[in-house]
Parts: C-alpha cells; structure tokens; sequence
C-alpha cells in the first residue's frame, strides 16, 4: 500500500491505538479523526496525533505512561466511533491493543529489588503476568490486551516493562 | 411578499452572523463539557453525536466509502441529517455554520483594506467546470492513494479540532498553520479561493442540489424598472457577494452558498428583484448587468 509506505517515510512509530482498533492500514483510513473517543474518554487516556506524526495526525493514541487505557467495561470510545474504526470487542480480554514487554536488565525483581507492581495492577489478573518462582514477572503474550496499565505503574525509569503496539 | 420574508431579508447577515457565532460557541462548549465529565454531546464538525443521534460530515461518509470500500451502515445514516439539509436549503453549511467560512469573510474584509485594488467585483460567474474538475482530482487523489485528503483539508473539522485540543491540552498542533496559510492566501493572492474552489467538504455538498432546493432568485425585470438606485455605476448584490459570484448572470451554481448577503443588499436599498426560492427559474442574462 502506497498509504504504508508514505506513513514508513513521515513516521515509522506505531502509536497504541485505542480498545478495538481495527488494523493500522484499514484505521488509518476509517478513522476521520472525528475526536469523538478521545471526548468520550473518562479517564483522558486517548489523546489525538499532531502533525509530527505526519499523515496520521488527528487519530487517536494512548501514551500509556502518562494514562493507561482502564479498559471501562461499557466502552464508551469504541460507542463513539461512527465509522467502524474502533470495532465492538464485547469482553475485556478479547482487546488486542498491543502487548507488554519486559526489560530484564532494568526490571527490579530481575536485579534483586522485590517489586510486583505489574503483576497486581494487570486488569487480566494472574494471567497476562504470572509471577516465576513467586518473583519474576513474566508477560503472557497471547493473553496481553496492551491496556499498559502495567507500565504506567512501573517504578523504574525508564520504564522496564513497555508496551508496544499490536499492529507493528 | 410577507412582513415577515421582508423583515428577514433586510435583516438576513444579522441572522447568519448569530448562528455563526452560535457554531462558533459549540466549538468551544462542547469540549468543555467533556472536560467537565459531560459526554451527551461528543464531537467535532468532522462528526458530531447528540446523545445516541449521530451526525457525519457526507463527505467523510464518501471519503469512507471510496477508501475501505466497504459499508459500514451506522456511517451512511449518520451522513443522512446533512444531506436532507442540504438538499433542501443548498450549501446552507458553509456559509451559516463553518467556522473557517466566518474567519475566511474577516480575512477578506482585511484584504479590501489593504489591497483596495482587488475589491472590483468580477461580471461573469466562473464556469462549473473548473469545480468539478478540482473536486474530482481531490476525489482521485484520494482513491488512488488510499491517503483521506478529506479529512486532513476538511478546515471546519480542523479548526474545531484545534479548539478542543486548546481547550483539553491548552496547546494546539501545527495543522492549525495549514488554516492560517490558506487565510494568507486568500488576503495576498486569490480572494476566498478556498470556499469557493477548492474545499471538498463544500463541493460535496453542492453534489446534493436538485431541482427544488433552495436558490437565489433574480429577476431583471423588475430590477431594470423600480431599483431606486442607478446601477449603471455597482450593482449592489454583486458587490456584496463574498465569493465575488454576479447573481445577476447565469452560473452562480455550484459556487454559491446560499448566505443571502445579495438579497440583503438588494432590499436594504428598497430593491425587491432577489429573493430566495425553492422553486428557481433560469436567471435571464441581463445584457446591461454588471
């Protein structure tokens, strides 16, 4: 797609796109960046793209260490969308925003420091992150939403666990 | 004619200037609203929703469609209050409602200030060629590319998009540079081209005329015989147009968008020959018109 290759050149970053966002290329040209889920928003967490994001300016992202997405179970983003680019997903698990990751090097419970910070806040509780031998986290992938809740919360800086998006 | 059509024409910038400023104050209130954790209306001029009533901008609802190629029904009945406006009252959006249209008509007010020069208003209304042909390439660019041009040029979707970002961050992005470069353009070298060629959220709109929609009507007869002032020297609603189009000439169609600042110039001079109708005849050429 010409759409793809013009968004590589303008920006290759893959922002985190709100609960039950359809594929990058197919969102890019549903959305008509209307700001209706970013108004919709309880929590603030949806915020809108500027023009350093190139062509993909005025879609919505969530910038998770600022505002994770809480995952409301009535939606209202995904009920504010009129054009389809924010699909129905029905139960929390079935969201596939993106997916953590965890930097062992950085992690505090990898380097000796006891920290479960990740493991009781995940929304998917006990099993999108399970604790390893009672003490390491570990990330499920095919469990993760990619709400990032867990990286809002993670004490270290830079964050140690990140998420990125599933659409990269 | 009635008192009350009578009173309306003579009075009609004064109204449009109200609801503008009203559109104008929407913008403003309703991400305050949300931000006051108010969410019944939600919404930018690129899609608007009053409780569980949805509002789409029929352009995007094209745009839409010729991009992702697939129906999506909740977009196509959203798209469907603007179009029954639209084919009853015409091209109504732009000229009472759009933000930029408003900012656009100061900045021309700044233009004949300090480039008295271009004021001359033209005789012959541009042929509807030429806006079809800008719309179609926009259109074609847009299918080709897969890129939403209509949404990234749409400046009422723009500008309200920036004052809900004011209003939420207290910043607003660099799109807003893509307004004031076209208001630059507009005062320094092509007067109100924007509205009147190249918007495409206007010219789909125009798509939507037919046979019963509400136009500008003129009649030269009665122009010619009891117009109080002499206008062999300015033809009053030619000068008053703001998108310089002669309604005394044929044509004024796709381009006009119906403000009726040409009636309301016609009667403020005790002239009757203008009027708004929902059933036009053709305008007759008037060989003297100017």
């Amino acid at each position: 797609m010409l759409l793809d290759l013009l968004n590589k050149l303008v920006s290759a970053r893959y922002p985190l796109r709100p609960p039950g966002a359809v594929k990058e290329d197919a969102f890019l040209q549903k959305c008509i960046r209307c700001r209706r889920c970013e108004e919709a928003c309880p929590y603030d967490s949806i915020k809108m793209a500027h023009g350093d994001w190139g062509l993909k300016m005025g879609t919505p992202f969530i910038y998770p260490t600022a505002v994770p997405c809480y995952l409301c179970s009535d939606w209202p983003c995904i009920n504010a969308c009129p054009t389809g680019a924010l699909e129905a997903v029905g139960e929390k698990e079935n969201v596939k925003m993106g997916e953590a990751a965890i930097d062992e090097t950085t992690c505090f419970a990898y380097n000796g420091i006891i920290c479960r910070a990740c493991y009781e806040r995940c929304p998917i509780y006990t099993v999108a992150i399970t604790l390893k031998e009672e003490l390491y986290p570990v990330v499920h992938k095919e469990h993760c939403v990619g709400c990032g809740i867990c990286e809002q919360v993670c004490p270290t800086d830079p964050k140690s666990i990140v998420v990125f998006s599933a659409h990269r | 004619m009635t008192r009350f059509e009578l009173h309306f024409y003579k009075h009609l910038n004064r109204y449009r200037r109200l609801i503008q400023i009203l559109s104008v104050l929407f913008i403003f209130i309703v991400p305050l609203l949300n931000k006051a954790g108010m969410h019944a209306i939600i919404g930018t001029f690129y899609s608007v929703s009053i409780g569980q009533l949805d509002i789409v901008d029929p352009a995007l609802v094209l745009q839409n469609l010729l991009l992702t190629k697939e129906i999506h029904f909740p977009l196509l009945l959203a798209g469907i209050i603007p179009l029954v406006i639209t084919l009853f009252f015409g091209k109504v959006f732009c000229s009472w409602i759009c933000p930029f249209n408003l900012l656009a008509e100061f900045a021309d007010k700044l233009r004949k200030k300090i480039r008295p020069k271009t004021i001359r208003a033209k005789n012959q209304n541009a042929k509807p060629q030429y806006y079809w042909l800008v719309f179609g390439s926009i259109i074609s660019v847009a299918a080709v590319s897969g890129i939403p041009v209509i949404t990234l040029t749409s400046m009422p979707g723009l500008i309200s998009g920036q004052v809900a970002d004011l209003i939420f961050y207290g910043a607003v992005g660099m799109e807003l540079s893509i307004v004031l470069l076209i208001l630059l353009l507009e005062v320094f070298f092509w007067p109100r081209f924007w509205c009147k060629y190249a918007c495409p959220v206007g010219a789909v709109l125009a798509l939507l005329r037919g046979k019963n929609t509400l136009a500008i009507q003129y009649d030269a007869h009665i122009c010619a015989n009891n117009c109080p002032v002499n206008l062999k020297k300015v033809s009053l609603c030619n000068a008053a147009c703001p998108l310089q189009l002669n309604p005394r000439q044929k044509g004024i169609y796709p381009y006009c968008y119906n403000c009726g600042a040409c009636i309301e110039a016609c009667f403020n001079k005790g002239g009757k020959s203008i009027w708004f109708t929902f059933h036009p005849q053709e305008t007759k050429t008037n060989k003297s018109g100017s």
